[in-house]
């Protein structure tokens, strides 16, 4: 019986320090997995950029507000979207409709109505400022509005309009961007882990020269035009007076027109969406710095917010049952199904946590207070201390007495 | 230059430009025939040179919005005209009636509305206010009520605009005379006011000057430019308008109470002017089928406006209103057998090279060669006189970039349906230039300031007619140079002994400078023939040319001109020549282009007539002939078919236009050409 129970009492003291090693390992290897998703995707922002100035570049700012409409409609919100507005076309005394500006002639949609958020305008539109902002190297008085507050996990969206050449890109009348600018402030973006993955969409002239000295890991990019080529207005709005939307960008708002939230149409369909015929120049991609395969990436990654659900059943378990299953229900049915498996399946950590049998309280917390937490419900588990600490005097007991009887 | 033989010697080697110079100089005369014969060449090849015209300046977009006139805009314009029109044939004091109607009209259509009184300020010559505008202030207190003319101005305020800057629109009528085609151009402005009273797009104000021509077309609006630029302090309008306005008038009319109120006095201002448009119908119908256009451009001394204004204007005539354009040209070139031969070798040498490589393409037809070549001419003579072509030129007084357009309908025939569509066309074309200028964000500078036209679209810029000009000027330094090398030469053999042999130039310097001095005060003489109560053209003339003449008889025996080594007067003449015709160049090509073509030759051939060969004393006597000043006139009047009645009564009407234009060709005429002229006679006839 004492042997039996001693025997009972060794199993079960073997049994903790097993799941105390356990434990600990476990801890120590979700560690390393929170370490290594500097690659998972958290959030999304976006940087709309117009650089020219003057009542005839009407059609630059048009073209921002248009992307602005469409990442907002796709999910981004304003709290995340830089919008560098060179001038002030609504209120240009030109402007046949003040306070309104269109995109295209048939002036169903006014692009500068309600809750359009600028945060740099006019002169505030500088080659300075928005490498200040890309790199994130802001003076202390800068509200956080205007600063790009991004980080390892974001996938950021660059769009560039205006009058550029060969390696650069015209800011306002006075200064110019060159390429070795942007790919400089990239590689410091990325050295300051300030994305996981940019899209660079670039509508100019000769755009894909603005590329050439990209060197950065996680780096898409797409021009509107190769070297030597001019990029052309789309049409004429001969109410306004003015060429109101370019190319390029018309038949990219076409694309995505045709989106919601849940679409999941991959970024090589958007290439692909280009066509050199319509747009008079030839569309540029440069994807040799990004690693994943554009056509399994969807445009939502760039353009909208969706990510993963993140699912904790834990927190709110009362409800969390009836939600998981239309969250996913709603996932799946969004989603192309080989994709969807795949990104199921793929390294995921929280996935992984999801599954473990150690129960989360705050999705992505601590390792340390995991554990511990781990550890104490453990405890709390146990319903009779007592014996608890009795066997631990029985175990310490014939520990000391073998001991004692092996060194005799 | 002044090496001698010993020091060449001694250093055998010069600098390579130095040794160029040298080689040049040496075959002065191969250089000089050469350099004048591609002179010339180059000038005719010009129209073949010139370059298509386009719209330099981004912001401009001609055309880019569609012309909003209405149907009411166009039916209050053609109401307006009949109501002018009527008021003409009820009323004998059209002279006050017709600027209140049109004041009315302009209140109506919301626009701010005020007079503008000037007195006639006739042109006279002043020679100590040749370039500073003359003030008249002591006339004012003389004048009569009835001598004032008044310009009636209004401004429509840009709604959203900051005001600073404005565009002008003139409409020159003259009350005492009122033509239907005055009315018609102030029925397009009228068109063009109401729509733009009505637009929302204005980033600029427009003025609307209807300018009261009673005394000249250009007065009425130098007048008002003058006082807009002036700044007044209060009284102004006072001292030139109230007290005419309650003197002359007893108010009839309802008229009067409803704009009392509304008008002022006071001169009111809109912002800077970034472009005035001057319309214009024209009196006779043109012959061709479709309407046209003209462009009239060319303001004081040879002063263009922007080529960007031209461009748009002959573009949204051409691709908007189906206008065919036309810019001012000899028409008496278009016939003429030489051009034609000239444009016929051109036109083949074209060809020819074009079957050697496609990629060479200069030649064009003979036609639109001895077109351009018309045109050209044309806008040479025009701004070599100096004068403005019309009202604009005012404006360019003031660096604001203005232009004539004179429409002149196909068949001008009073019908109602064709005078509306004439509105319509002129009102759209007119909109369509505001609004391309509204978009402008500085002033015009894009394009071209200095060029001449051979076509309405077509242009030959400064940097391709320059070449001409400095190709013809050329050979002057290199023959003043190898004349001066020569005489030094020939001074050392014979005069050895003497000293300050390198000082001889200044004997024949004093005596070019003595006939400069002579040509300055020939220009001021016409000043005092003026002081003459009663004289006739004509007499004038001969007491200007008598004086000339005696004042140069008294200043060459008074400082006993001596009789000097006639090579060296030559080089200094030449030396003075050429800095003369350079100078001119800056302030007015055109002047010194033709000034060239007539002084360069003479001055390189002239020789005396002991030293010359029988052919070439002749040669040189036909040159010396033409070359005077009113030889030339003449010359070039019958060559070209002008009617002339009385020559020497145009001559003088001719060179009084000029100084009263405050022309710098009078001056060039005066102190350049004329000096020139007289020492090469003077070279002509020296006993060697």
């Amino acid at each position: 019986m004492t042997n039996r129970s001693i025997n009972n009492v060794l199993s079960r003291s073997i049994l903790t320090t097993v799941i105390i090693t356990l434990l600990l390992s476990s801890s120590i290897l979700h560690f390393s997995d929170a370490a290594a998703s500097s690659s998972m995707h958290t959030n999304n922002w976006a940087v709309l950029v117009c650089t020219s100035r003057f009542w005839f570049n009407y059609r630059h700012m048009a073209n921002t507000l248009s992307l602005y409409r469409t990442v907002k409609r796709l999910g981004i919100p304003d709290e995340r979207i830089i919008l560098m507005l060179a001038d002030d076309m609504a209120c240009n005394a030109r402007n046949k409709y003040p306070a309104q500006v269109f995109n295209n002639e048939n002036h169903r949609l006014n692009l500068y109505g309600d809750n359009v958020e600028v945060d740099y305008r006019g002169y505030e539109v500088t080659v300075e400022n928005f490498l200040r902002v890309l790199t994130g190297r802001h003076e202390n008085a800068v509200p956080r509005s205007k600063r790009l507050l991004s980080d390892e996990g974001s996938h950021i969206l660059l769009y560039m309009t205006g009058h550029g050449g060969d390696e650069f890109l015209k800011f306002q009348d006075s200064e110019e961007l060159q390429s070795h600018d942007l790919a400089d402030a990239v590689k410091q973006m990325k050295e300051k882990r300030r994305f996981k993955e940019l899209l660079i969409m670039v509508d100019t002239c000769q755009a894909a020269t603005l590329f050439s000295q990209l060197h950065s890991p996680g780096v898409l990019a797409i021009g509107s035009s190769m070297k030597g080529e001019n990029s052309y207005s789309h049409h004429l709005d001969s109410d306004v007076g003015v060429s109101v939307v370019d190319r390029f960008t018309f038949y990219t708002l076409a694309f995505f027109e045709r989106l919601n939230m849940y679409d999941n149409a991959s970024l090589s369909s958007l290439f692909s969406s280009f066509n050199p015929n319509l747009l008079l120049s030839t569309a540029y991609y440069r994807t040799d710095l990004y690693q994943e395969q554009v056509e399994k990436v969807p445009v939502t990654n760039f353009f909208g917010s969706v990510m993963k659900t993140i699912h904790t059943d834990s927190a709110y378990r009362a409800v969390s049952g009836k939600d998981r299953s239309r969250v996913k229900s709603d996932v799946s049915s969004a989603q192309s199904d080989d994709v969807d498996a795949q990104r199921m399946t793929g390294s995921d950590p929280e996935r992984q946590v999801d599954h473990s049998d150690i129960k989360v309280v705050k999705g992505g917390g601590c390792p340390h207070a995991d554990l511990w937490n781990a550890i104490v419900e453990k405890f709390q588990g146990v319903k009779n201390v007592d014996q608890i600490v009795n066997y631990g005097l029985v175990g310490m007991l014939t520990l000391v007495a073998v001991s004692t009887w092996q060194s005799s | 230059m002044t090496s001698t033989p010993e020091t060449e010697a001694q250093k055998p080697k010069h600098r390579p430009i130095i040794r160029i110079g040298i080689f040049i100089i040496a075959h002065s005369f191969i250089v000089s025939v050469v350099c004048c014969t591609a002179g010339v060449l180059a000038l005719l090849l010009l129209p073949v040179l010139a370059k298509k015209t386009y719209v330099s300046e981004n912001a401009l977009m001609p055309g880019s919005a569609i012309p909003m006139i209405s149907e009411q805009d166009v039916s209050g314009a053609n109401k307006f005209i009949n109501e002018l029109t009527s008021l003409k044939l009820k009323s004998q004091r059209t002279g006050i009636e017709i600027p209140r109607l049109i004041a009315l009209h302009m209140a109506n259509l919301g626009g701010e509305v005020s007079y503008h009184k000037f007195q006639n300020q006739p042109n006279k010559f002043h020679p100590l206010h040749f370039f500073t505008s003359t003030e008249l202030e002591a006339n004012h207190v003389n004048q009569t009520c009835e001598s004032y003319a008044t310009n009636t101005v209004g401004i429509i305020r840009a709604p959203r605009g900051d005001g600073k800057e404005a565009i002008v629109l003139v409409t020159p009528y003259n009350p005492v005379n009122f033509s239907q085609n005055e009315a018609l151009s102030l029925g397009i402005a009228y068109s063009v006011f109401s729509l733009l009273n009505q637009v929302t797009w204005l980033a600029k104000d427009i003025i609307w000057l209807a300018a009261d021509s009673r005394y000249g077309q250009y007065n009425s609006v130098a007048a008002w430019l003058k006082d807009y630029h002036t700044p007044s302090f209060g009284g102004f309008g006072k001292l030139h308008g109230v007290g005419c306005h309650n003197g002359n008038d007893v108010p009839e009319s309802n008229l009067d109470m409803i704009i009392e109120t509304e008008v002022s006095d006071t001169l009111r201002r809109a912002g800077t002017m970034a472009a005035a448009l001057v319309i214009k119908v024209a009196k006779t119908g043109e012959a061709g089928d479709q309407d046209a256009l003209n462009i009239y451009a060319e303001a004081s001394n040879g002063q263009m406006p922007n080529l960007d204004l031209i461009n748009v204007v002959s573009y949204l005539a051409v691709h908007g209103q189906g206008l065919r354009v036309q810019v001012d040209k000899l028409v008496s070139f278009l016939d003429s057998k030489w051009l034609k031969f000239i444009g016929g070798v051109l036109e083949t040498v074209g060809n020819i090279a074009r079957t050697l490589n496609p990629q060479w393409k200069f030649g064009i037809p003979v036609k639109e060669y001895v077109e351009g070549s018309a045109t050209l001419v044309s806008s040479l003579y025009n701004q070599a006189l100096g004068v403005p072509t019309g009202s604009h030129g005012a404006f360019r007084d003031y660096q604001v970039d203005a232009i004539t357009i004179e429409i002149s309908p196909k068949l001008f025939s009073t019908s109602k349906g064709r005078q509306t569509e004439l509105l319509f066309r002129g009102g759209r074309l007119v909109e369509g230039v505001i609004r391309s200028v509204n978009n402008l964000l500085e002033k015009f500078h894009q394009s071209f300031f200095l060029y001449l036209l051979t076509s309405s679209n077509k242009f030959v810029s400064v940097g391709v007619y320059m070449i001409a000009f400095l190709l013809l000027v050329a050979p002057l330094p290199v023959l003043a140079a190898s004349l001066f090398s020569d005489a030094n030469k020939s001074n050392l053999e014979s005069e050895k002994n003497k000293p300050f042999k390198s000082w001889r130039w200044l004997y024949p310097t004093k005596t070019v400078f003595l006939v400069h001095l002579w040509g300055a005060i020939v220009s001021l003489l016409p000043y005092f023939i003026y002081q003459i109560p009663d004289s006739q053209p004509t007499s004038r003339l001969l007491i200007w040319a008598s004086l000339s003449l005696f004042i140069l008889i008294v200043l060459g025996s008074f400082f006993r001109v001596r009789s000097t080594q006639w090579a060296l007067l030559k080089s200094v003449t030449v030396s003075a020549a050429f800095i003369g015709l350079c100078l001119m160049s800056v302030i007015n090509f055109a002047t010194a282009e033709i000034g060239a073509l007539l002084l360069v030759p003479m001055c390189l051939m002239i020789k005396p007539w002991r030293v010359a060969g029988k052919f070439q004393s002749a040669l040189n006597l036909v040159l010396v002939i033409i070359g005077f000043p009113g030889a030339t006139f003449f010359v070039v009047k019958s060559a070209f078919g002008f009617q002339n009645e009385s020559s020497l009564v145009e001559f003088w009407y001719w060179v009084e236009s000029l100084w009263a234009w405050n022309s710098a060709t009078y001056i060039y005429i005066c102190m350049v050409h004329l000096p020139c002229w007289v020492l090469c006679i003077y070279i002509l006839l020296h006993q060697c």
